[in-house]
């Protein structure tokens, strides 16, 4: 019987499995971080438990941490008292925390990879949804509410209900490589199989258009697979994920042996069966700008604001959610996606702030500046990411153009700390979500690629990146 | 359970609009509850009564894994969320603490029920009346796995 790559990780970790129960399922690596863990640990100590393994349990803070000079002290109380809470739980329990002072401190899904601490085939979950961007290694690495947090603490397993399976065949050349990124990808596929085409599902990215990814391109698309409301995504590892993962601080010493089990095992069998498949040619692919409040709003670079009716097509609650979401973001239809102004970029958060991301993004910003009625900000991935930026200039480049230069976390993707957007400023934000208010109470907020952002945070406006490079 | 509907029509009702993310660092229930729809209608909290409905059309509580969604909601009284579809971390996160009940409908179930209507909710017959229109609708049943979880009481104490 053939298998495919989820089948084959979920089969490995089943601990009990019986008709019309959910399953048991072992989970490998826990990240944790300070939002959705301190009801976790309140709930152990009120059952008097204990972390059942420790060792496999790494925390970090990031949603909340200042951008700025960590020296000194924290404005935000409530900011500061659940971050002294997570570092009190971690003690308690015997967690090693990557604090805010650590060199390894980072955005969870960040420092997981770069740590090798996410490994191919295994089990990863952290109360997060972007957990999915570790599915870039092979692994099935998925989000988990706070009474499940508890749950991996206190017993390592979790009860499933097993996804199905959704092949997302990615083939073709792109046209030019260094200006339509990973992002207009996954853009693309979610504005196709819109924010709930996944739902129930574990999605694989296939393809010779993935395979020709590097691993940073790889988990910007694994990230995005919550936005279209999936349980996971997968790419199965190959040579490009074994170099990356090799020589980091946790990787195993047997990683030898275990890089030719995976070699055998993990990937899709031939003819292996999915529940559902999408396909897309990523030749035809342009940069993309999304122009509503979910992630499926999205258009070409070269095309313009649709009308709700267009958008909506037939359906009256699409037409009216349309309506709704320009009216939020102050666009009229018809406008060209190059003539929308912005206000703020930013270029940070799990999707899009490693050091490719920056390197990209760098190379479209070196000798020129951000443009006068333009506030733009880079926030590196991890303190790592920012140091290895450092080490090659980028921080330099960035800050001539103008650009503040900030310490590593979560930012202005989410608005948990000081970095959010003032009501009405529009902003081009290489980050995943565009729901309204995500980066601040009446912030519009438009999802690009990292060259995207740069090319617009120069001009001002939204422009075809692919005429820059 | 009976209760009135509090009733969005919209999809995509995602858990930013539900508990805006600058609340996550608020630990107590009570507070939480305080800012529970703001990012789309911040007058829930006041309008809101102890055993209400929300209902809602698809794909609602998509987006972020935090159990403060649920949390403010049932917090605020909430019962159950009726809605065409459901994104899966909410889905998980409402019955695992059980918060409250996400109920699944079809389209022209969700086309009948009108704001303010006075619901019957029966999860043992699979059954919605709507008191105040004199009809009975069928809610989508919850599959085995979940319904054992919702009548042991969430996951900690569905044990094996």
């Amino acid at each position: 019987m053939t298998e495919t790559l989820f089948e084959k990780i979920w089969n490995s970790h089943v601990v009990v499995e019986r008709e019309n129960e959910p399953s048991l399922i072992y989970i490998d690596r826990h990240l944790v971080h300070e939002v959705t863990s301190p009801q976790a640990f309140d709930g152990l100590r009120l059952n008097n438990r204990k972390v059942r393994r420790p060792d496999l349990t790494i925390a970090t803070i990031d949603h909340n941490v200042p951008t700025t000079d960590r020296s000194l002290p924290m404005v935000d109380e409530t900011s500061s008292t659940q971050i002294k809470t997570l570092e009190q739980n971690c003690k308690d329990f015997g967690i090693k925390l990557f604090g805010i002072n650590d060199p390894n401190q980072g955005i969870v899904h960040v420092i997981g990879p770069q740590l090798g601490i996410t490994l191919p085939g295994s089990t990863i979950v952290c109360g997060d949804s972007h957990t999915s961007t570790q599915g870039a290694f092979g692994a099935f690495a998925f989000g988990i509410g706070t009474s499940e947090v508890e749950h991996t603490l206190a017993t390592q397993t979790l009860w499933l209900e097993k996804p199905k399976t959704f092949e997302i065949l990615a083939n073709g050349q792109r046209k030019n490589s260094f200006a339509v990124t990973s992002k207009d990808i996954i853009l693309s596929i979610i504005k196709k199989i819109g924010t709930d085409g996944g739902t129930g599902h574990v999605l694989e990215y296939r393809g010779n258009a993935i395979s020709d990814l590097s691993m940073e391109q790889r988990m910007t698309i694994c990230n995005m697979s919550i936005e279209a409301g999936s349980r996971a995504g997968l790419i199965a590892p190959d040579s490009k994920t074994f170099d990356y993962i090799n020589n980091r601080e946790y990787t195993p010493e047997n990683y030898d042996n275990l890089v030719d089990t995976w070699k055998e095992n993990l990937m899709s069998d031939p003819n292996s069966k999915f529940d559902k498949s999408f396909t897309i040619d990523v030749e035809k692919i342009e940069p993309q700008v999304s122009w509503g409040t979910n992630p499926a709003m999205v258009s070409d670079v070269t095309g313009t604001i649709p009308t709700p009716e267009d958008y909506g097509k037939n359906n009256e609650i699409q037409v009216e959610s349309a309506k709704k979401a320009l009216a939020y973001m102050n666009l009229e239809p018809e406008t060209p996606i190059v003539e929308i102004p912005i206000d703020r970029v930013f270029i940070g958060s799990c999707t899009n702030a490693r050091l490719e991301d920056l390197k990209d993004a760098a190379e479209i910003v070196k000798g020129k500046k951000v443009n006068s009625n333009v506030n733009a900000m880079v926030v590196p991935g991890s303190q790592m990411v920012k140091h290895e930026a450092e080490k090659l200039g980028l921080d330099k480049i960035f800050k001539d153009a103008n650009f503040e230069w900030r310490e590593s976390g979560c930012s202005m993707c989410l608005g948990m700390n000081p970095d959010i957007l003032k009501p009405g400023e529009r902003c081009a934000s290489t980050s995943n979500r565009n729901f309204e208010g995500r980066q601040g109470s009446g912030g519009r907020t438009h999802l690009v690629s990292p060259v995207m952002a740069a090319a617009s945070a120069i001009s001002g406006h939204f422009v075809d990146v692919r005429e820059w490079c | 359970m009976i209760g009135n509907v509090i009733k969005y029509e919209q999809d995509n009702i995602d858990t930013d609009v539900i508990i805006p993310g600058t609340y996550l660092k608020i630990h107590d229930y009570n507070e939480l509850a305080t800012h529970a729809m703001e990012g789309i209608d911040p007058d829930f909290p006041s309008k809101v009564k102890e055993g209400d409905f929300i209902v809602a059309g698809k794909n609602f509580g998509c987006g972020s894994s935090r159990e403060h969604a649920p949390i403010a909601l049932s917090t605020c009284g909430i019962k159950a969320v009726i809605a065409t579809s459901f994104a899966r971390i909410f889905y998980r996160n409402s019955v695992d603490g059980a918060f409250l009940l996400p109920i699944e409908i079809d389209d022209a179930t969700y086309q009948k029920i009108s704001n303010s209507d006075q619901l019957e909710v029966n999860i043992e017959k699979n059954e919605i009346k709507n008191l105040t229109k004199n009809e009975v609708y069928s809610m989508k049943p919850f599959s085995e796995i979940i319904a054992k979880i919702i009548a042991a009481g969430g996951l900690f104490k569905y044990k094996k």
